[in-house]
């Protein structure tokens, strides 16, 4: 089963968007509520005084993805460091793909970018899964830096998709920044579905790309795990 | 014996448990996972960013004043003494993975009275501990001031003790509304201080033992090789190996408990014995105990200069600026989880806990922690500091090692470490017995204080925490 990790930082009031709750609805969705703590704070100390705050908003919410449609549940996590919680999170319930919450509407087209070397065998499963038998189209985005680059990759990609029955739509972009490129592609979009990057230098100077993305984007972004922690 | 923690202290509140499953990554409880988010790194850095503050660039002068190149003796005594606790302590920490550390081991081994006493001057030590790294910050800044052509000339003591207070308060207020990692600065500071000092004392050796052999610059027929001095010396400067204790404080937020725990304690003492042996080693060859004694806390400067010229003299006093600051950094760091501790057990009260809404951080036991140390910090008594905050670990070791035997002889269903010290009860014992016997060579002042203070601990259980049943409660 796909199954969706939707991080929320529950006691600063975070909340999760109808729009991005209804397009998870053909999905289960795990809700990963967490509250980061500065160092000078024993996690679980915190607990004792926020716990029963916390869990009852994440019981909240997680009802509210029930009705979206899916199965749902929630962790709670009081943590140093956000990023090893949400990854050992991940890994743990096998997670699909992680959703950065963002403000959205109803869904009605996904921006897909395959630019770059991103695994298109899992993100092109996954857009299937979500979408359902849902009329939601999908916008397959292509940035090259060069003006001969072969569109192949798309066309195969969009093929895949359209034989599930999926309203596709291709874009090709030549330019010198991808990035760019695909957050003048956003408008006319309502979610934005991605792969996640292995760590590299530039991740390390400028952040994940995937949370550049969302900053920018302000719409959700589901970023499809590059890996599914041990055996699949 | 029962698991379960029972009674309730004066105000009626009870201590909180509940079972709980630790894992390598987080410790799991019926509805919250706590991350552990220290790794061999991070616990290191507090156990020797803890202790190097204190032993290389404040006890050097005082230690080589005493009793001249003898004092590496001294810190050899006190390393072994520091190791034969780390061990047992260790050993608990494995099985109890939890915030709060020796006390949370005594509590449980040996009863409430014990981990009330335990508890309370644990915080107290760390309050003393820190305001002597206070004071010797206090010392390197006015050395940093005259190397940038500031000299005070009327009361320079005066001075120490504002610049003590000064950043006391600074460091208070940082931990109170700061919300950067702390942690990961702390890892910078160590590997730097680390790096420089393995230059410097690399350096240093060379250049001495080459001196030795030309002329001895230092006198050594002033060196006091008897067994008494010697000993007192080790008394005090067994400050320097608080570090490794507080490793155990923050146990609860180590990654894989079981591997990195003992790693970082036992690792921790080991690495500072020897730099420390080295310093001392190399103090005490450049300069003879008067020079020493008129240099006094920061000797390390003029050694600097000796070796090295301005340079080195430059090198050292931005060592010491930082060292100091990780140390009494740490210091602050693990005191709020003693706090919490003890305020989780309801030997103090709960709101003694309590974490400020807009910052997230425990503002009262940061309170608790900052106060009394800006007023021992402007006493300026570095000795007494030093011995009291001393005195008070060695009560809290020579009990962990007590509650280890205690814990062995009568061993609960849950206790499981996943190390264990080799060679049954004897480690632990002579531990005890060496750190009971410490404190007999300290000074009587000293020990008159940090007597009181057990005291006061001791009239707090009985006035506050009486009926609180802890013993043998996970």
């Amino acid at each position: 089963m796909t199954r969706v990790l939707v991080p929320v930082a529950v006691l600063e009031g975070e909340t999760v968007s109808p729009g991005l709750m209804k397009l998870l609805g053909t999905v289960d969705v795990t809700v990963l509520g967490y509250h980061v703590l500065p160092d000078q704070t024993p996690p679980d100390q915190a607990r004792l005084q926020y716990e029963d705050r916390a869990t009852d908003a994440l019981e909240d919410l997680t009802e509210e993805f029930r009705m979206a449609g899916g199965a749902a549940d929630h962790r709670l996590v009081f943590t140093h460091d956000r990023e090893q919680s949400i990854d050992r999170i991940a890994n743990e319930i096998e997670a699909r793909a992680l959703a950065i919450s963002g403000v959205t509407g109803d869904v009605e087209q996904l921006l897909v970018p395959l630019s770059g070397d991103v695994a298109v065998e899992r993100i092109l499963p996954f857009v299937e899964d979500l979408v359902g038998d849902r009329d939601i189209g999908v916008t397959l985005f292509l940035a090259t830096k060069k003006e001969e680059a072969n569109t192949e990759r798309l066309d195969t990609a969009a093929e895949d998709l359209r034989s599930s029955g999926i309203r596709v739509r291709t874009t090709a972009v030549v330019g010198s920044s991808p990035f760019a490129a695909l957050i003048d592609e956003v408008p006319g979009h309502d979610v934005i579905v991605m792969g996640e990057r292995a760590p590299s230098f530039r991740s390390l100077v400028f952040g994940e790309e995937s949370e550049r993305v969302a900053a920018e984007s302000v719409g959700p972004v589901l970023v499809v795990r590059y890996d599914e922690g041990p055996d699949e | 014996m029962s698991t379960e923690p029972s009674g309730t202290n004066i105000e009626g509140e009870a201590p909180i448990s509940e079972t709980v499953v630790e894992t390598d990554d987080a410790t799991i409880t019926d509805d919250a996972e706590l991350e552990r988010t220290l790794g061999l790194v991070g616990g290191l850095a507090i156990g020797i960013g803890t202790m190097i503050g204190a032993g290389i660039f404040v006890f050097p002068g005082l230690a080589g004043a005493e009793v001249g190149t003898a004092a590496t003796a001294s810190f050899v005594v006190s390393g072994v003494v520091a190791l034969l606790v780390a061990l047992p302590t260790s050993e608990l920490a494995t099985a109890m993975p939890k915030s709060g550390g020796g006390y949370y081991f005594i509590s449980r081994g040996l009863g409430t009275l014990a981990g009330t006493v335990v508890g309370l001057s644990l915080w107290l030590g760390l309050v003393f501990a820190t305001a002597f790294y206070l004071v010797g910050l206090g010392f390197y800044a006015l050395d940093a001031l005259a190397l940038v052509g500031i000299t005070i000339e009327t009361s320079p003591g005066g001075i120490v003790s504002v610049l003590a207070v000064v950043f006391g308060i600074g460091f208070t207020m940082l931990n109170l509304t700061g919300t950067e990692n702390v942690a990961k600065l702390q890892n910078g500071i160590v590997a730097l201080l680390l790096s420089m000092l393995v230059a410097f004392l690399a350096f240093g050796v060379f250049d001495v033992l080459g001196v030795v052999g030309a002329e001895a610059s230092g006198g050594t027929e002033a060196d006091r090789w008897a067994a008494l001095p010697i000993l007192s010396t080790a008394a005090l400067v067994f400050t320097s190996y608080l570090g490794f204790a507080q490793v155990a404080t923050v146990a609860g937020e180590i990654k894989r408990p079981g591997r990195n725990l003992p790693l970082a304690m036992i690792g921790s003492v080991l690495i500072v014995t020897i730099m420390y042996v080295l310093t001392i080693f190399i103090a005490t060859s450049v300069f003879d105990r008067t020079q020493l004694g008129a240099f006094g806390e920061t000797a390390m400067v003029e050694i600097g200069r000796e070796l090295l010229g301005l340079g080195g003299a430059l090198v050292i006093v931005v060592g010491g600026l930082l060292a100091t600051m990780s140390s009494a950094n740490a210091s602050i760091l693990s005191t709020s989880r003693a706090i919490y501790g003890v305020s989780k057990d309801a030997i103090l009260p709960r709101w003694a806990s309590r974490i400020n809404l807009r910052f997230g951080t425990p503002h009262v036991a940061l309170g608790m922690a900052g106060g009394p140390v800006i007023v021992l910090a402007a006493t300026r008594e570095v000795q007494l500091l030093a011995e009291v905050a001393s005195f008070l670990h060695l009560i809290m070791y020579g009990l962990i090692c007590v509650a280890l035997v205690a814990i062995r002889r009568d061993e609960p269903e849950w206790y499981d470490p996943e190390f264990r010290v080799p060679g049954g009860p004897i480690i632990s014992v002579v531990g005890a017995v060496a750190s009971f016997a410490l404190i007999a060579f300290m000074d009587p002042a000293s020990i008159l204080v940090g007597a009181l203070v057990i005291l006061a601990t001791t009239g707090w259980y009985f006035y506050y925490a009486r009926d609180v049943t802890l013993r043998g409660a996970l």
